[in-house]
């Protein structure tokens, strides 16, 4: 069924670390993308380029539990290669591309939060450069707040109709058989 | 300050006068905010804000706790029916548009002030306030008692506790939920997460990086917006089935929502509370429409409901500082700037702090711990210096005294810097953990004695009777920064029992101070006599003895010399320097700035146990009177307390058979 998608738990994932980037990845064979629509086209767009890229670990030539000294020292040297004044005249462009990408790298992992930031999405299987996930944050903070009234409106609603049924019969917890009491004592005035 | 309405919102133009709030100033209670519309609530928030702005720019105290909360309150006053409905606030300090909501409005400009509104909620103050507030993490644990006995009285009103995130890292606040959740009684808990996590909220570089678990745990809820498009999804695919039973779109209700929620809300589930969120904290048609919503529902069981606001929000100046402008003096309002008076002294804080980063610089097996006061405790001194010997746990003083333990045991040399009155929250550990099993912690208990404006919750008046009955413990109290230093050696040098010292608030008196911060070690059990006279002796013990020299001096003038003592030790008295006094006067008055039960019942058993009371001594304890202290400032605190320099001399002079003469001092 092409819609199983969205019933069905793909095998060894938890379903609340679910995520439409993993899964992505994960169907690439089965999944057909103009049934399911990813919201933002740009995310999209970012995720493609951010797979051919290396991380930002790569990037500096360390290793993932790197120390900070580590990293400074790993961006210092790659800074003086890569920088467009020193690099050869035939490679100007490459090169100052290099150099902007390991500038991100150190801003992103010099600083401890955007460190552990990065290290999260790293986990989930997606390295944006930093510039591209302040957008990417950024546009992803104005749909979160649209997302998060769809959310708990539906929490509410979920809610009430657990609510109506709650205090029935079978609930022996304390507060229900309080509500319960109140209620026949309310019906009898 | 004009406030202007603009397309995306209120804009407050904060210029030096008072704010014009004609809105505002129709409210007196919540009652007269019932038949406000969204627009008309939203022009209140604005002038509510200003007036905070305008108010803590004049008094001084906590700024932009209560800027986040300034919707909240409001929705929750407009749907609620307070004061039946009980709304708990649990971080005190957050509750100034409370206050200016119900009734107290004209007295803002008193809070924290002798005789004036308390900075913190107050149940003597008004009958809007449910529950005192001043330990943080008490409002889950409250709440429920009140819905309790709300159910067992069948009462209908509703029980609002309002949280931070900060506050949720205490144990007492999951004590609370996991009761909540087994009982199921109605309770709404608002969980207002600022992103702080942490008291105060920064340290000396940044913002204060998350503490523990908890906050990747709120993180990852924020971020989960993805989830919501896979439930639109599987709805839609629901409606493809066709004619659906309720039990097959209640599957997926439930299978949705385990998707839509990521990993952090499960936590609040497995406790029990049901979870909504988050919610934008700032906008109020949304939070009304919600509160409207649960208040609707007959049994909705315990719910906690995640909003997101943002710690100064509204006021430029303290969303840009690092610290949000938490706690502040006076200010100037356009700039945010504070008026800090300079002062030639530093506070006692930092010398402790720079007297412990030289100790902890010739010793590396010394570390400190402190349980989110970082700023307060001036161990963010030490966090800079030393980054990976100092430790922030979080709100939890019970687990900092037994982590400390562990500490110990295995030959690290702790110190423990938890403020007088935070230390009763691990009262327990202290006694089972470290006193019984003799293991070298050793504790610095700051804001000792009479705190000023924070007032009677905060006020560290029972750390000497509660540290010196224990039999394994070192009680020392300094009574000058010099003095201070010293201290911080000896309790470093101490590696075989447990010690204590405690230290005021406030700023040291100008004395000369070892060279480079770096005290030497006091003899164990030995106090000192300061100046010497006839007749009449004053044992003082900690900060208190600078009032006996003032004294002294007072009674100077009227020809009347007495002999002063510094004790300097509680546990182990200095029984060779008390015999002495005892035997060459007639007369010994022992001061402390303590309750009873302290360093005065420790000299009178002392002295009865070595038959020098059988004597003829004469005997007097000066110590806090038996009642609290509500907040003001220092001096009127001391006043009230009856430990002036102007009660002592009164004091000797009555006890020397001159009451006419002792009239002239009241």
């Amino acid at each position: 069924m092409r819609c199983s998608y969205g019933l069905t738990a793909i095998p060894g994932t938890d379903a609340r670390f679910f995520s439409p980037e993993t899964s992505f990845l994960q169907l690439r064979r089965t999944f057909q993308p103009t049934r399911i629509k990813f919201g933002s086209f740009k995310i999209k767009a970012k995720i493609d380029e951010a797979r051919k890229e290396m991380s930002f670990y790569e990037l500096l030539g360390i290793s993932e539990r790197g120390t900070s000294l580590e990293i400074k020292q790993a961006y210092k040297q790659l800074a003086r290669k890569y920088h467009p004044d020193v690099s050869p005249p035939d490679r100007v462009e490459e090169y100052t591309e290099r150099f902007i990408r390991v500038q991100e790298a150190y801003e992103t992992l010099s600083d401890p939060r955007r460190r552990a930031l990065y290290d999260k999405d790293l986990a989930l299987g997606i390295h944006l450069a930093f510039s591209a996930r302040r957008r990417y944050q950024y546009d992803e903070d104005l749909e979160d707040r649209s997302e998060w009234k769809n959310r708990w409106q539906s929490q509410l609603s979920e809610l009430k109709r657990r609510s109506m049924n709650r205090d029935a019969g079978g609930n022996m917890s304390w507060g229900a058989r309080m509500r319960r009491q109140r209620e026949e004592l309310s019906k009898e005035l | 300050m004009r406030i202007r309405k603009e397309n995306d919102g209120w804009k407050i133009d904060f210029s030096g006068k008072k704010p014009a709030t004609p809105l505002l100033d129709t409210i007196n209670y919540p009652l007269h905010m019932k038949n406000l519309s969204t627009r008309e609530l939203e022009q209140l928030a604005a002038e509510v804000r200003a007036d905070i702005v305008h108010t803590v720019s004049k008094t001084g105290g906590h700024l932009s706790s209560s800027l986040g909360v300034v919707e909240l309150t409001i929705a929750l006053h407009h749907v609620f029916d307070t004061p039946d409905d009980k709304i708990i606030w649990d971080v005190g300090h957050q509750a100034y548009p409370h206050k200016i909501l119900t009734g107290r409005r004209s007295r803002m400009h008193t809070i924290r002030k002798t005789s004036g509104l308390a900075g913190f909620p107050k149940r003597d103050e008004s009958v809007y306030d449910a529950f005192g507030a001043g330990h943080s993490s008490t409002s889950i644990s409250a709440g429920l008692g009140m819905a309790v006995a709300r159910d067992l009285l069948k009462k209908k009103n509703n029980v609002i506790s309002v949280i931070g995130d900060g506050a949720m890292t205490a144990g007492l606040a999951y004590e609370a939920m996991n009761n909540a959740g087994f009982l199921d009684s109605n309770l709404i808990v608002v969980l207002n997460d600022n992103k702080q996590v942490s008291l105060p909220t920064a340290t000396l570089q940044g913002p204060a990086t998350p503490v523990g678990a908890l906050t990747r745990a709120l993180t990852k809820i924020q971020a989960s917006a993805e989830f919501r498009k896979l439930r639109e999804k599987a709805k839609g695919l629901t409606k493809q089935i066709g004619g659906q039973t309720h039990e097959i779109a209640a599957k997926v209700d439930e299978y949705a929502r385990g998707m839509i929620s990521a990993s952090g809300s499960t936590l609040f589930e497995e406790l029990g509370l049901y979870y909504i969120g988050p919610v934008d904290g700032h906008n109020i048609e949304d939070l009304v429409a919600m509160f409207e919503k649960v208040k609707a529902m007959p049994a909705p069981g315990p719910v906690l409901i995640h909003i997101v606001t943002e710690k100064g929000k509204g006021y430029p100046p303290a969303e840009a500082a690092i610290d949000k402008m938490h706690g502040v003096v006076n200010f100037d309002m356009e700039t945010g700037k504070q008026f800090k008076s300079k002062s030639s002294t530093l506070s006692y804080t930092q010398y402790f702090a720079e007297s412990l980063i030289k100790e902890a610089e010739a010793d590396d097996k010394i570390v400190a711990i402190h349980a989110a006061m970082g700023g307060g405790t001036g161990l963010n001194f030490f966090h800079k210096r030393f980054p990976d010997r100092c430790f922030d746990v979080g709100i939890a003083e019970q687990h900092a005294v037994t982590f400390a333990a562990g500490l110990a045991t295995e030959g690290l040399k702790p110190f423990c810097a938890i403020y007088s009155s935070f230390l009763q929250r691990g009262y327990d550990q202290v006694v089972h953990d470290v006193d019984l099993q003799k293991l070298p912690v050793r504790f610095a208990m700051d804001r000792a004695g009479l705190v000023g404006a924070d007032g009677p919750t905060h006020c560290g008046a029972f750390d000497i009777t509660y540290m010196a009955c224990l039999p394994n413990m070192v009680v020392m109290a300094p009574s000058d920064e010099a003095e201070l230093m010293h201290t911080v050696a000896t309790a470093a040098a101490i590696d075989d029992r447990p010690s204590c010292f405690r230290f005021p608030r406030g700023n040291g008196l100008g004395v000369v101070i070892p060279h480079d911060y770096k005290g030497t070690p006091l003899e164990i059990g030995k106090g000192r006599i300061i100046m010497e006279g006839n007749r009449v002796a004053i044992l003082g013990y900690g900060s208190i003895v600078q009032q006996c020299i003032e004294a002294a001096n007072m009674l100077r003038s009227q020809n009347i010399y007495i002999t002063v003592a510094d004790a300097r030790f509680c546990k182990p008295l200095d029984r060779d320097l008390i015999k002495q006094l005892a035997n060459e006067h007639e007369i010994l008055i022992t001061v402390e700035e303590g309750s009873i039960g302290g360093f005065g019942s420790h000299v009178s058993h002392f002295l009865s146990l070595t038959g020098i009371l059988d004597g003829p001594l004469k005997l007097r304890a000066m110590v806090l009177p038996d009642r609290y202290i509500d907040h003001g400032s220092p001096q009127d605190q001391i006043e009230e307390a009856g430990l002036s320099s102007r009660h002592i001399s009164a004091t000797v002079q009555s006890m020397l058979g001159r009451p006419k003469q002792a009239k002239q001092f009241k």
